[in-house]
């Protein structure tokens, strides 16, 4: 017997509405975002901006403003935090892959933790332990928590992308007379790169975005967008949030469109395997 | 050779993450006389319990209507039927994912407020009356951008994971004549169960560690313990009583680890 | 000149030049119109007065919490025993500056600038009961006011009792801070302790009496029957964002915040303003030196010209719609007419002397706060 289904039009009409508020949940506070971005006057009771204006853009890229620092800081942080992740990231993850390891099962506990844990107790004590060795406030401290942090996803991704690549191509290489360091250099590392590079953005984008480590240990002195943003947004600056979230959404946004090519389906199954 | 390659990244975590925790846990029970006393504890759960109540409802609630949206539309991107409609959704749904907490609560302050982007939508296509609009910058607000933003992390894990089922057995299932929700629930779902809770868990654990969010949306009382945190120690300096709740929130945040735990050794079990 | 010869001298002249380039870090808590006033107003007039001088802004966030990041900054700074810090002028609240004087992190300068001399307020030596006198110069006195809607609100209330019952009439139409969010919220919280305790004249003057922490609690309990029928907002800015759009119709805000919001557009021109009996407090924020800051001589310059009654007439009153730092008296000849009254539109000087208070003493302040949490917050 074929199971009851609804006429075609009713099906189809109720497809595209479930699509039309899903998009309007999704795009609704960011088409918000642009609004206040291009406003310049707006109070109650309109509904849209009063007068529309590019001054607070100028306001916000102004030698003295301090977005454009910010921006810089915020990017020079996230690679850095990118360079250091993938530098200890890599041999660990080949080493979870591919070796025996000996306690594997503390080890792998070890490196859920941070992603397991509430990281508020730890950025707390990492900005009392700073002030007194003077890290705090300092880019190599902010770069500090952001590696702790970013270095787990890294590791995690790694480990998948590497423990995904077919092992006989390597034996294959070793038994043709490769080292382990040739075969490592010219067949692993090559295959595993899209799963590299995928944990190499998101590192970059956790680092980027990460607002609770960096308003324990950079503040005062160093400001990362997210925290530029945040203030504009306690301050009622509105206006000046709004284009700050539009700087900080465009990497985010540009990554997203790219990601693709690099995260395979069957590479994502397997984190957190 | 093995424990060199990774002695780097264990010493990263022990140095800046395991240590900072332990003395977390050192400070929230040290006394002033340097014995052990409850009393940080005792003040954390007389100002603040509320507060750890509300935490939890505000993550649990959250993590199932995550579970339930990823579940959803990871399920029709791997059933749907018309391909239209599933390279749309496949579009859209992961825009949130890459917009970090802090601007998803700096959005969701203009757009749920009572005179708010929502509101005027609701109120605009007669859905509501305008008397009875309502600000959703309270517990509502903190969970629906939450869901915001974490439902598409779960959703593309799932969907990760679904496509590389074998499609067999939902073929065999469909020429059966079975249901596509059926299918959903019987066959695809529980060969993803241990995806979907790893994206459950993570969320779970996340968001229980997110300041942005609250102190944009709902910064006053009852709020989330992590708002409480930083108002403990920016204002009074009170590192005692701001580290007692920490450890009070990790304890909330083992109940999702405890889930994870029990799966992944059953799973390690049943491989073995 | 060879090329060869030209290389260390370009070297030196370069490096000669990037040494004449100091450095002021100016560190202020307060929220972002603090900076802004640093950044966009007083650093250029400075750097223009002292070439090779770049001023460099940094805000530490509003509220208390913010001064006590400079406290802990400075604090960590001493006991490393670094021979210099690097913050050279700091702008703080009253609390973190008895704090400071006390654990001698600040250097006492005011004797050693003439604008000093402008200054006769009370303010100048006490902050909420402690003695300051000489490290401290108020950079402006700002006051928290009752912001109304005249459409919704036609009388707004003169005191907290009627307040009181003029919310139970119009439930959720009054918002204010908390004590989290912001100073407003805690300045509409201590102006009710003040009213509802019997005690404000106790409290402002002390002498400090455990005994009273009775009244307070009382007080306090009221309070949170009031909450009832009131918002809280997010902040400073989340009142005065809510006022705009309709949210409340009346809200305790500082009242150079407002000004300054309807002159951005940010909040409609015709809502205004109104102070309680018997009060609503308003706080100076003061400029410090910390006692080694690197650059004291150009601390000094920098402040000198900040309590310039010049500066303070046009930075402070006319574009940053403060109240002014040194004595009305000096500022005053620098405005035009327009320009003096606007500070007194909604609130005359008479209201503002009699309803205008300070916040309590330091020991009643951190018991109000934390008495809130307490009591009302449970």
């Amino acid at each position: 017997m074929r199971p009851f289904t609804l006429p075609a039009p009713v099906t189809a009409i109720f497809r595209a509405s479930v699509l039309a508020v899903l998009a309007f949940i999704i795009f609704g506070p960011l088409l918000n975002l642009l609004l206040w971005a291009f406003a310049e006057r707006w109070y109650f009771p309109s509904k849209l901006p009063l007068e529309f204006g590019l001054t607070y853009w100028y306001r916000v890229f102004q030698p003295r403003g301090n977005a454009l620092a910010s921006l810089g800081a915020s990017v020079w942080i996230a690679l850095l935090t990118v360079a250091f992740s993938l530098l200890v990231a890599i041999p660990a993850g080949y080493a979870l892959a591919r070796m025996k390891l000996p306690w594997r099962g503390a080890i792998l506990l070890l490196f859920l933790l941070p992603q397991a844990v509430p990281n508020l107790p730890v950025y707390v004590n990492i900005a009392q332990v700073f002030y007194q060795i003077g890290l705090n406030g300092t880019i190599l401290g902010v770069v500090l928590v952001h590696a702790s942090h970013g270095l787990v996803l890294a590791v995690w991704i790694a480990s998948a992308a590497f423990a995904s690549i077919d092992v006989s191509l390597e034996e294959a290489s070793r038994n043709l007379g490769a080292s382990a360091w040739t075969c490592f250099r010219t067949v692993t590392l090559p295959l595993a790169t899209p799963g590299l590079i995928a944990s190499a953005i998101f590192v970059f984008l956790e680092s980027l975005d990460e607002f609770t480590g960096t308003y324990f240990v950079g503040v005062p002195d160093v400001t990362t967008l997210p925290l530029l943003m945040f203030n504009a947004t306690m301050g009622g600056n509105y206006q000046i949030s709004s284009i700050t979230a539009l700087l900080l959404l465009i990497p985010s946004i540009g990554f997203m469109l790219v990601v693709e090519r690099f995260l395979k389906a069957d590479v994502l199954a397997m984190v957190g395997r | 050779m093995a424990l060199a390659l990774i002695v780097p990244a264990l010493a990263v975590v022990t140095l800046f993450f395991v240590a900072p925790l332990a003395m977390s846990v050192v400070v929230a029970f040290r006394g002033k006389g340097g014995g052990i006393t409850l009393e940080h504890f005792a003040k954390a759960f007389d100002y603040y319990s509320t507060d750890l109540l509300f935490t939890l409802a505000i993550v649990v609630l959250s993590t199932l209507l995550i579970g339930g949206v990823a579940i959803a539309i990871a399920g029709y991107l791997t059933l749907g039927g018309n391909a239209r409609a599933v390279a749309i959704l496949r579009w859209l749904y992961r825009w949130p994912l890459f917009i970090p907490f802090v601007v998803a609560g700096q959005v969701m302050r203009t757009f749920l407020a009572k005179n708010g982007m929502l509101n005027h939508v609701l109120i605009g296509s007669g859905l509501i009356e305008p008397l009875s609009a309502q600000s959703l910058l309270d517990w509502r607000g903190i969970v629906i951008a939450f869901v915001w933003k974490q439902a598409p992390f779960v959703t593309l894990l799932l969907a990760g994971a679904m496509a590389s089922l074998e499609t067999q057995h939902i073929e065999a299932a469909r020429n059966l004549g079975a249901r596509r929700l059926r299918v959903l629930v019987d066959i695809v779902l529980p060969q993803v169960r241990g995806t979907l809770l790893v994206g459950l868990v993570l969320s779970f654990v996340t968001m229980l560690s997110v300041l942005s969010v609250p102190l944009m949306i709902n910064p006053n009382s009852p709020t989330m313990v992590t708002v409480d945190v930083a108002y403990r120690i920016n204002t009074h300096g009170d590192y005692p009583v701001a580290n007692a709740l920490c450890i009070l929130s990790l304890a909330l945040s083992a109940i999702g680890a405890a889930f994870y735990l029990r799966h992944a050794s059953r799973a390690s079990t049943a491989a073995t | 000149m060879k090329l060869r010869q030209f290389f260390p001298l370009a070297f030196f002249a370069f490096a000669g030049v990037v040494a004449a380039q100091t450095t002021l870090n100016v560190v202020t808590a307060g929220d972002q119109n603090m900076v802004d006033y640093v950044n966009n107003y007083l650093a250029p007039k400075f750097e223009a007065m002292n070439p090779g001088v770049k001023v460099r802004a940094v805000g530490t966030g509003p509220g208390d919490g913010g001064s006590q990041k400079i406290y802990e900054k400075l604090s960590a700074q001493q006991k490393a025993g670094s021979a210099e810090w690097d913050v050279d002028v700091a702008v703080i609240h009253q609390l973190a500056s008895a704090t400071m004087v006390n654990e001698k992190l600040l250097m006492p300068y005011r004797n050693d600038i003439s604008a000093g001399k402008l200054v006769s307020r009370d303010t100048a030596k006490n902050a909420l009961g402690a003695n300051v006198d000489g490290y401290v110069l108020p950079m402006f006195h700002s006051q928290i006011a009752f912001a109304y809607n005249p459409d919704l609100v036609k009388s707004p209330p003169k005191s907290f009792v009627e307040l009181n019952e003029w919310v139970k009439k119009n439930p959720k139409q009054f918002g204010y801070n908390g004590v989290k969010g912001g100073m407003s919220g805690v300045g509409f919280v201590t102006g009710w302790v003040s009213a509802y305790s019997g005690l404000s004249e106790k409290l402002e003057k002390g002498p400090y009496d455990a005994t009273s922490a009775a009244a307070i609690d009382r007080a306090l309990l009221g309070l949170k029957d009031f909450n009832q029928y009131v918002v809280m907002t997010p902040g400073n800015a989340g009142t005065l964002d809510m006022l705009n759009r309709g949210e409340i119709a009346m809200g305790p805000v500082w009242v150079d915040m407002f000004y300054t919001w309807q002159a951005d557009g940010r909040l409609n021109p015709k809502v205004k303003l109104s102070l309680p009996s018997p009060g609503l407090p308003g706080q100076p924020m003061y400029y410090v030196i910390p006692a080694k800051a690197a650059h004291a001589a150009l601390a000094k310059k920098f402040i000198e010209l900040a309590e310039s009654p010049d500066v303070q007439a046009d930075g402070i009153v006319k574009q940053f719609n403060w109240y002014p730092g040194i004595d009305p008296q000096f500022v005053q000849p620098k405005l035009d007419q327009a320009a003096w009254n606007k500070l007194f539109t909604d609130i005359s000087p008479a209201d503002l002397s009699k309803y205008g208070r300070p916040f309590p003493l330091s020991p009643y302040f951190k018991e109000i706060v934390e008495g809130y949490e307490r009591v009302v917050l449970k």
